[in-house]
């Protein structure tokens, strides 16, 4: 239980080998990348990103609602400006004006495509607040993952990002964590007599895990395997896919993206899962709950849930029960962005707390309006990027100091990996809690 | 009556009082908008004026604005000065007919020659000028052989000004207005359809005055007469002002003498006296009888729509115009999108072939 | 042809052909690019509700972010609403309407008018300073903001002074109004001016397509 200080002082320097041992560009000439960049580009804009590129006023507000201009009062921070190149490509190849809009058009070059993977990669964490913000109705975190994928089409993505990519799509692991990995996990767990099912050939539930918790939170993965044994429902890890992390989403390689997402579809197919579900890991929520279907081409076969959804829904059907454990204790529930605003789960998670007699003490920004951690869509993963996440992080740190409350959780291992990295800088001193750990710690014997 | 006598001569021998003479003098002042004590130099001169011989040509025409003239009642001080010019020529007024009448023109022309003043009504045309003839002359040659040896030339009326009412769309004669030929002589315009009598002898006065011809606009009106717009100086004025418009002919704002903007009034733009002089010895005019103005001192005032349709009113074509360029717009959108479609299918086909 | 006349005749008929053809054309040509159909299952089935919501709640102040867009959130109230009422509801405005459409509506005292056309232009003058001086404004800012800008400001200047008769002649002042409404009319479908219309499909889904995720937006 108190390894996490030791785990993720281990993951910490395994981040900074990635950033330092990656390679750099890929081998491109720039006339190559501007086109693949300008082929993504006309691959990912569709209709709706059409009517919002033309519906810019241009009036800025987005920049009030974007946490790192927030942090720096840096003006290239401004979400509009972040798909600026997005929006000069539709004008001068898509809009319905392009031929009158073209000569007054300046087109995107490479030079441009490199400045931008700062602004993308490095100031954007895909967060969507702006979305909520934009007098227009624009969906801008929508148009900086095309920046994303045109950009990474250019192979211009940031090198550590460019690596997990890589290494997700050739060898299907992650931070080096493959299935000998996590069978080394489930026989650990195993001898704490904790029973994890593996490679059952049929079952209901599907249940993932991601690298973050093999490696990091260890007792996540614990406590995940202790709320479904108590259950009674019928569940199984895959070795063919366990990992719920989907850097194909990340990096805005939409093939590495389905690549991955197709492994765990294919798997539950194969193993008759009605469920999904997917451990504390927003991204994965989305790669899967709402951007699975559209990168296999089919409807899934099989519902997606994250934890909190089945936790509140075992809780409602009477198969789990919390111990009366009030003791006065306050939380500040942090809204992980890809599990809240952009998943649509905001009030199970504090429907659990409320349930195990913890008083949740929301943000100022909590629910749709809430500040990301900061490092989310895998924005932590870049080194060089680090002091502007920490900027970040302080923005966080005031919001959830006011709260006064004891502890925050969140329900996002990377939301969580980021907050606990800032408040080691910091030196803060707040404890960062898993809601999953939380509800097995609480849940009754019997 | 001889050609000798000055016009103060003239007057007193008619019995008119000095007194008389002096307020005549005052009135035209103003109405020349000139400032009181120029009065002295203005009874000065018309008293020492020698009457001019003055020359009445009608071309393409009504006849209304004698009409007008000749409606102003007796005895005006606007009579007595057309009594005190030598009307040497005008179809409608003068008692000869025929050769003799002819004779008189050319005989004025000939002993006034570089002294008389040429009055021209009616427009003259020009697509074939046996439309208009007078005496087997064509109003064409008649105006060139007028014009030649006049001292300047007074366009009366709309038609003689801009062409008027034959002017109007389609022009069938191919009517101009005198300035459209006469090219080497002063002109001024006296505008209106008709204009109004006191402005027409404010005009001759100031000539019979100064020796010269009045300020002009940039339609050759004299300044003094048609410098404000009828808008500017109407009674109605405040309600336009206040927003307060009448909607019908007949309605309460009708009654309650609100501005009839919104009935077509084209008083803003059109530049006249008729809301200070007024028509028929000062009674009236027509807004003042409760119908806008149609701006007929003022070119192709025919061809500006309805007399009933408002100036913010645009005078655009048809509403089957627009209905053409929806249908045009909405097909060339289409016609865009389809060509992005194709383009981002070809964009697609393209990924098989990149690695990444 | 004098400059009124050509004001009121062949350049309104050419703005307002194409005002219409333009908007068509760029509301159709952007709308049918192509609308893939989200496969994934929605978590709530009123996302047309949601859209629809989504249109209307956008003009509210944003809550929480309220604190930093004040002034711009409330001087784009204020000028937007200042202009729809001179536009709207001046006399001679309703008259050119009613020419158009075949209809008209009650007018506001002239008094009114007056007030709001001035509100109008200072807010937009000083929108336009803070568009040329912030750094974020400057920032995203192109060539179409700064006409679009100029073809707003433009008829409300010049319908002031005919409105007072400042300047010119009523005709010239006039026609250059009705001129400046056309240089509108030409820029609308081509700037950002198109908002005003785009910015209801925007709106709509924002709401739609996080209103089924079951997020209010």
């Amino acid at each position: 239980m108190n390894s996490n200080a030791e785990n993720l002082r281990n993951f910490r320097s395994r981040l900074e080998a990635i950033g330092e041992g990656a390679n750099g560009e890929d081998p491109m000439s720039d006339e190559e990348r501007v086109r693949r960049a300008g082929n993504a580009f006309l691959r990912e804009i569709n209709g709706r990103m059409a009517v919002d590129l033309e519906t810019c006023i241009h009036c800025g507000m987005c920049a009030e609602a974007c946490h790192f201009y927030e942090a720096t009062q840096d003006e290239r921070y401004t979400p509009a400006h972040k798909f600026d190149p997005l929006r000069r490509f539709y004008r001068r190849e898509l809009s319905p004006m392009r031929w009158l809009f073209r000569p007054f058009t300046r087109k995107v070059d490479a030079a441009e495509l490199r400045e931008w993977q700062e602004l993308v990669y490095d100031a954007c964490t895909g967060c969507g607040r702006c979305d909520m913000m934009c007098p227009m109705g624009i969906n801008i975190s929508e148009l900086i993952v095309v920046m994303r994928k045109g950009i990474a089409s250019a192979g211009l993505a940031p090198p550590e990002v460019q690596a997990l990519q890589n290494e997700q799509l050739t060898g299907g692991s992650l931070f080096g964590v493959d299935a000998a990995k996590l069978r080394e996990l489930v026989s650990q767990l195993k001898s704490q007599q904790i029973e994890v099912p593996l490679d059952q050939p049929k079952a209901d539930i599907l249940v993932l895990t991601t690298a973050v918790d093999v490696l990091v939170f260890t007792d996540a993965l614990a406590a995940l395997a202790r709320i479904m044994n108590r259950s009674g429902a019928s569940w199984t890890l895959s070795s063919k896919a366990f990992e719920a992390a989907n850097v194909g989403l990340i990096s805005g390689n939409t093939s590495a993206q389905a690549l991955a997402s197709g492994r765990i579809i294919d798997q539950a197919a194969a193993i008759g899962a009605k469920t999904v579900l997917i451990p504390e890991s927003g991204h994965a929520y989305q790669a899967l709950r709402w951007e699975g279907a559209d990168s296999s081409g089919n409807e899934l076969p099989f519902e997606v849930l994250a934890i909190s959804e089945f936790v509140t829904r075992e809780l409602d059907a009477g198969r789990l029960k919390f111990k009366a454990a009030a003791n006065g204790r306050s939380v500040t529930y942090h809204d992980p962005c890809r599990l809240g605003r952009h998943g649509g789960v905001f009030e199970e998670p504090r429907r659990l707390l409320e349930a195990m007699g913890l008083e949740n003490r929301d943000t100022e920004s909590n629910r749709r309006e809430n500040y990301c951690c900061g490092g989310g869509c895998g924005e932590y993963t870049i080194s060089r990027a680090a002091p502007l996440r920490q900027k970040v992080f302080e923005i966080k740190r005031r919001e959830f100091e006011n709260t006064g409350a004891d502890a925050v959780i969140t329900a996002c291992s990377n939301c969580r990996v980021n907050l606990m990295i800032g408040a080691e800088n910091a030196r803060w001193q707040k404890p960062i809690e898993s809601l999953v750990e939380t509800v097995a710690k609480n849940l009754t014997d019997a | 009556m001889r050609k000798d006598q000055t016009l103060g001569a003239y007057l007193f021998s008619q019995g008119v009082s000095r007194r008389g003479f002096l307020k005549f003098c005052s009135a035209t002042a103003s109405l020349m908008a000139l400032p009181p004590t120029m009065v002295g130099r203005v009874a000065a001169a018309l008293e020492n004026a020698r009457r001019p011989s003055v020359i009445w040509l009608s071309f393409q025409e009504c006849t209304g604005c004698t009409e007008s003239l000749t409606r102003s009642h007796a005895p005006t001080v606007e009579s007595l000065i057309f009594d005190a010019i030598s009307l040497d020529y005008h179809h409608t007024l003068q008692a000869a007919a025929g050769h003799g009448a002819e004779a008189a023109r050319e005989a004025a022309m000939e002993e006034n020659a570089g002294e008389y003043l040429l009055v021209v009504d009616g427009s003259i045309p020009i697509g074939n000028p046996a439309y208009s003839t007078i005496a087997g002359i064509s109003n064409l040659d008649m105006l060139k052989e007028s014009a030649a040896n006049a001292a300047a030339i007074i366009a009366v009326g709309t038609c003689a000004a801009y062409g008027g009412i034959p002017h109007a769309n389609p022009n069938p004669t191919g009517a101009v207005s005198v300035s459209d030929i006469i090219k080497d002589k002063p002109i001024i315009n006296v505008s209106g359809c008709p204009p109004i009598p006191v402005v027409i002898t404010g005009v001759l006065a100031h000539f019979l005055t100064f020796g010269s011809i009045p300020e002009l606009d940039e339609l050759g009106r004299p300044k003094a007469f048609f410098g404000q717009s009828i808008h500017d100086r109407c009674y109605r004025r405040p309600f336009y002002e206040r927003g307060q418009f009448a909607k019908s002919f007949d309605d309460e704002g009708a009654r309650q003498g609100w501005c009839l903007y919104e009935l077509g009034c084209k008083g803003p733009t059109t530049y006249n006296a008729c809301a200070t002089l007024k028509w028929n010895e000062g009674t009236s005019f027509p807004i003042g009888s409760g119908h806008g103005c149609i701006g007929c001192s003022e070119p192709d005032f025919w061809d500006k729509g309805s007399f009933y349709r408002p100036i913010a009113a645009g005078l655009w074509g048809s509403r089957d115009a627009l209905l053409g360029a929806a249908a045009a717009g909405a097909a060339i959108g289409i016609g865009t999108a389809l060509a992005a479609r194709s383009k981002k299918k070809r964009a697609n086909a393209a990924k098989e072939t990149e690695s990444t | 042809m004098t400059l009124l006349d050509f004001a009121r005749g062949p350049a309104l008929q050419w703005s307002m052909i194409i005002l219409v053809a333009g908007v068509l054309w760029r509301l159709g040509g952007t709308i049918l690019i192509n609308a893939k159909k989200d496969l994934s299952k929605a978590r709530k089935e009123h996302a047309v509700a949601d859209g629809l919501k989504t249109i209307a709640t956008r003009s509210l102040p944003a809550h929480q972010f309220e604190k930093n867009i004040r002034f711009q959130h409330f001087s784009g109230y204020a000028w937007h609403i200042a202009l729809f009422v001179s536009v709207l509801f001046f006399a001679p405005h309703i008259l050119f309407f009613e020419s158009v459409l075949g209809f008209g509506w009650p007018s506001l005292p002239n008094s009114i008018i007056l007030i709001t056309a001035a509100i109008a232009l200072a807010i937009l003058f000083a929108l336009l300073i803070r568009r040329a001086t912030h750094p974020v404004q400057r920032i995203i800012s192109n060539a179409d903001d700064y006409i679009s800008i100029l073809v707003v400001i433009a008829p409300l200047i010049t319908g002031i002074l005919a409105f007072a008769h400042l300047g010119a002649r009523y005709e010239t002042l006039l026609a250059v109004h009705l001129l400046s409404v056309e240089a509108l009319f030409v820029w609308f479908p081509f700037g950002k001016l198109m908002h005003t219309a785009l910015t209801f499909p925007s709106r709509y889904q924002a709401g739609s397509s996080y209103g089924r995720k079951g997020v209010r937006a």
